[in-house]
């Protein structure tokens, strides 16, 4: 364990308990067993999308489907966990977050990151500012800049056919020409051809909202970058000043049209779009598939960062799970981030809509604990519990996951339905449950199930 | 498409081929001159470097120049000097020098070079339509005198007269955007309705024209935040491209200009672009910029539709292709 690392606020002694366990910490200590017996803890919920339980019904048409499909009885194992990721194939419903110029994020821990999740088959985003701080260089001179630096490890690493890299561009990263430059490097031209690059507009991010991206800096550095960005004196020791990207500004048609220009100008190159959790996030997600994106991110207000004023940190921003609550329904990839570190809140997000979830400071940490096998073991992990809880809700893909699998303490619980005439042996295929019907004004409690059975996976793009 | 590359650059300039394309350049540039020259304009030589440039389309890069410790770009294109100069020169004209770092795919399309010229116009308060007349005159005025000064020359490259006997009547063909995306997908070539006509489409549309024609009205998105919105369609452009019959593609790409300084900055965003960094010329463009419109045309492209050759770098005589190191 390096230990270099910390996370305010962020179950950080079991991502780094995963970190080094990998499946046991999905357990209870398996030499308790027979001498301690288990019940719930009283757990107490972070936000309101952990306060919401995962409910396996009694009867499960689709486990029947797959024992049809099977001609034996499916187990938890039986659980399919390929997805399409922004247009990318990924061996788990995961990918790993963006961490960019901040200091946490974009040195060894950053590469030995992206190597992990090479080897784990799901995409990678890196963040923006990467190349005004660090710097792109290419050429003979020997030095790769952290940028190509993570690249390069995540290619050496990934399999042929999953996997991709996408890469966010900021306003100052613009000037740079990053996604230019990266578009026609011979460094990335296997993952381009190959169809495993991408960019990501970034139009905010879950910490703080609202706000463009934030690090702290040495008097040399913040004299070198002065010229870029906002750096200021605020922090109150000598040598460490505070420097600031803007946020952007964005528009419908902004958001729309750059979009449209990412996708002319890097036609072979798949087009994500993150945003902040804000309030009007059903419309900017709208937008953003209206326009072609491949992928839309929402970073709720849980979301880590390198650095954030604390008002900003507690008080700012949608939550993860009413974020997903606003979007309904979405009409293409969502990807969801914000404190993810295992299944349950994973599981949760998925059947609240999203395509896949985003690992941050807990791939961090993980990776922090060991560079070697840290992330590996973590999603190893959220795996195992996601296949578990996906099969107790009688289902075997993780695109069949549906609000109708969660309940919320807050909702009221649904009337009955009559007894019907009883059903036939053999459901049709697609077939589904009735949800529970939409009603209620709790904050946050499962949306309305999608109108039309057969038409809700292909709704969410990942039939 | 297999890439034809220029041989060692001292052959290349000892060979028959580049004297005959660089004396059709030299009546080209002499007849583009005589011609803009008499309709009043005023030619002046475009800045090589700058701050800003023309932001990059379809990946191509600028080059960065360190500039007393200032990240300058050299020009991709000088359109923004051309606005900028039009208080003092309201018809005014280059014979622009321009590098762009285009992707090496566009090696093989025989239409790109990294190095190369436009013969680039201006002029104030003028609409789409005054200046695709203008540059379909200025291209008919070029190929009759080229045809007339050095008809020998044409013919020992295998150009036959009656290739070009429409254009030089002056007959010139357009079509929209849309309806050009409309003809590819119809002959099953897949075309973007959101982007700029692609390479293979191009020469699709050129192969079937026995004239040159206009494409007008591009979508928003597909071109540069100096091209003007059509106010009556949001998100239509008020440009236009000049596409060569023969399969020789797009000559010249022109628009009016926006130049309204809040729809420039607005347009900036759209297309991602940091305003900061185009601070000398939002300055202009708040103290005001004269409305305009304008073109370039490509000079080694237009030399290249002239000799017939079958790329651009054999009408260079110092070429540079895309994606391949060259001195």
């Amino acid at each position: 364990m390096s230990g270099a690392l910390g996370a305010t606020g962020f179950p950080e002694q079991a991502v780094r308990a995963r970190a080094r366990a990998g499946t046991a910490e999905v357990f209870p200590p398996a030499d308790s067993y027979g001498s301690r017996l288990y019940g719930a803890t009283a757990r107490e919920p972070e936000d309101a999308l952990d306060e919401l339980r995962l409910v396996p019904p009694v009867f499960m048409p689709r486990r029947l489907e797959k024992l049809i499909e099977l001609g034996r009885e499916p187990s938890y194992e039986d659980v399919d966990l390929h997805t399409t990721v922004g247009g990318f194939a990924a061996e788990l419903p995961l990918y790993l977050s963006a961490f960019g110029s901040t200091r946490a994020g974009s040195g060894d821990l950053g590469v030995a990151a992206g190597r992990q999740a090479a080897r784990l088959g799901i995409p990678m985003v890196i963040g923006e500012n990467m190349v005004p701080v660090h710097g792109y260089s290419r050429g003979g001179d020997g030095m790769r800049s952290a940028l190509l630096e993570r690249i390069a490890a995540y290619t050496e690493s990934v399999a042929d056919g999953v996997g991709g890299v996408v890469v966010q561009q900021s306003t100052e990263d613009a000037d740079s020409e990053v996604w230019n430059l990266l578009y026609s490097d011979p460094g990335t031209r296997a993952l381009r051809d190959s169809g495993r690059l991408g960019f990501e507009l970034k139009v905010g991010q879950g910490a703080k909202p609202g706000l463009g991206g934030m690090t702290v800096v040495g008097a040399d550095e913040g004299e070198r970058l002065a010229g870029q960005f906002t750096v200021r004196d605020l922090l109150g020791e000598r040598g460490r000043l505070l420097r600031c990207a803007t946020p952007g500004t964005f528009t419908e048609e902004i958001v729309r049209q750059q979009l449209r220009f990412m996708r002319n100008n890097f036609p072979l190159a798949r087009t994500w779009v993150k945003f902040h959790p804000g309030r009007d996030i059903a419309r900017a997600a709208a937008t953003a598939w209206a326009a072609g994106a491949d992928a839309v991110t929402v970073d709720g207000a849980e979301g880590g960062t390198g650095w954030a004023p604390r008002v900003f940190l507690d008080q700012v921003g949608l939550p993860l799970g009413e974020c997903l609550r606003r979007i309904g329904p979405p009409a293409g990839d969502l990807l969801a981030t914000g404190r993810i570190w295992e299944g349950g809140r994973a599981v949760r997000a998925l059947a609240l809509g999203a395509t896949a979830v985003g690992l941050g400071r807990a791939a961090l940490l993980a990776v922090d604990e060991d560079p070697r096998e840290g992330l590996v073991r973590l999603a190893r992990a959220l795996a195992l519990e996601t296949r578990l809880l996906v099969s107790a809700v009688g289902k075997y893909r993780v695109a069949d996951l549906d609000p109708e699998d969660l309940w919320s303490p807050n909702a009221p619980a649904p009337a009955p339905p009559p007894l019907e005439a009883p059903a036939p042996a053999t459901p049709p295929a697609g077939s589904r449950t009735a949800g529970t019907p939409a009603a209620g004004t709790t904050p946050l409690r499962p949306p309305p199930v999608r109108p039309a059975a057969a038409g809700a996976t292909s709704v969410r793009g990942r039939a | 498409m297999e890439i034809q590359t220029p041989p060692p650059l001292g052959e290349h300039l000892r060979s028959p081929q580049l004297r005959s394309a660089m004396l059709v350049q030299q009546e080209a540039l002499y007849a583009a001159r005589e011609f803009l020259r008499g309709e009043g304009f005023v030619e002046l030589l475009p800045p090589l470097v700058g701050p800003v440039t023309d932001p990059g389309g379809r990946g191509a890069k600028a080059l960065d120049v360190d500039y007393y410790g200032e990240p300058y770009k050299l020009m991709t294109s000088a359109i923004l000097y051309k606005q900028a100069s039009l208080r003092g020169f309201p018809r005014l004209f280059y014979i622009a020098p321009n590098v762009r770092v285009e992707p090496p795919e566009t090696a093989s399309t025989g239409r790109h070079l990294v190095e190369f010229h436009q013969i680039d116009v201006e002029v104030a308060g003028a609409t789409r339509h005054q200046v695709q007349e203008i540059a379909a005159r200025l291209l008919t005025r070029v190929v009759d005198h080229v045809w007339t000064a050095v008809p020998d020359v044409l013919r020992g490259l295998g150009r036959d007269e009656l290739d070009f006997a429409e254009l030089r009547q002056g007959k010139f063909d357009s079509c929209t955007h849309e309806e050009a995306v409309a003809r590819l997908l119809g002959r099953g070539h897949p075309q973007n309705p959101d982007a700029e006509i692609d390479w293979a489409g191009e020469k699709v549309l050129s192969l079937e024209a026995d004239r040159p024609f206009f494409i007008d009205d591009y979508p928003k998105g597909s071109r540069g935040f100096y091209d003007r919105e059509d106010p009556e369609r949001p998100g239509v452009l008020r440009n236009f491209d000049l596409i060569a019959h023969g399969g020789y593609g797009e000559l010249v790409s022109g628009s009016e200009r926006e130049s309204d300084y809040a729809a420039i900055v607005t347009r900036m965003r759209e297309s991602g672009e940091n305003p900061a960094k185009y601070a000398w010329y939002l300055e202009l463009a708040r103290e005001g910029i004269e409305a305009s419109a304008g073109f370039g045309m490509g000079l080694q492209r237009l030399v290249r539709f002239l000799t017939g050759l079958d790329a651009l770098w054999q009408v260079s005589a110092y070429p540079k292709l895309p994606g391949v190191i060259a001195p």
